[in-house]
């Protein structure tokens, strides 16, 4: 199950999570084309990094690998706000 | 290890330590979090302090209301490693992070920074460094509830 957040869930068609199947072994950027083929705008941001990965509340690296029970998040650009 | 060692291990120092970085929805008060951080100790001689509110503007639009939205458990994380690195990194004695989520009108608090050192110039560093720390690192995000619709802040990246 992935968390989403912000735009990503308007993205996702409202809704707060994505089940996908990912088998044992992937990394973060398997996870990346597999979300690109189901939600293409979403894969898009994930490609330009507008939208990272997050493994465990730490921003993942693409070839992180993803284990079985890992909490896995899609993060959009924070709130930020000009100095 | 005796098993009071691990029950202490897993909670936080004191409860005062705990209030020192929060993700909450009500409002809090600035006096009570300035007292909080000057009773942490008498050596505290400077006080800065950082106050995010909600304006009713942002690039050039009307503004009615945000809404904050956190990722529970890493935004709470990413506030407890900014005090932490505030705590090594600055000449200073405590350092408090709040930050709210929810529904806030305009004019309300949003982000509370304060930065208590023996001396002013350490606790501006460390109070400016750590909310544009804040800024970068830590999962919140901000729909912007304008008359003509809602927008995620960056949305269009």
């Amino acid at each position: 199950m992935i968390q989403l957040f912000g735009m990503t869930k308007m993205l996702a068609g409202n809704q707060g999570t994505l089940s996908l199947a990912l088998p044992d072994g992937k990394r973060v950027k398997d996870l990346v084309s597999v979300i690109d083929a189901a939600y293409p705008k979403i894969g898009e941001l994930l490609q330009k990094k507008k939208v990272l990965v997050s493994v465990n509340q730490e921003i993942a690296h693409e070839d992180l690998e993803v284990k079985d029970g890992d909490e896995i998040a899609l993060l959009p650009p924070f709130a930020g706000g000009n100095r | 290890m005796s098993l009071e060692h691990i029950t202490k291990a897993d909670q936080p120092a004191t409860d005062d330590e705990a209030m020192l970085v929060r993700v909450q929805r009500e409002d809090f008060s600035i006096d009570e979090e300035l007292r909080r951080v000057r009773r942490r100790s008498k050596r505290i001689g400077g006080i800065a302090m950082f106050l995010g509110t909600a304006r009713d503007r942002s690039k050039g639009k009307d503004v009615d209301g945000i809404t904050f939205e956190h990722y529970e458990g890493m935004a709470q994380k990413k506030l407890r490693e900014i005090r932490e690195r505030a705590l090594k990194d600055f000449d200073v004695i405590e350092v408090l992070v709040l930050h709210r989520y929810g529904e806030i009108g305009i004019g309300d608090n949003i982000v509370l920074i304060i930065a208590g050192a023996e001396h002013r110039a350490e606790a501006f560093r460390a109070c400016q460094w750590a909310i544009d720390e804040l800024k970068q690192i830590t999962p919140i995000w901000k729909l912007e509830h304008t008359p003509e619709g809602e927008v995620w802040v960056e949305e269009h990246p």
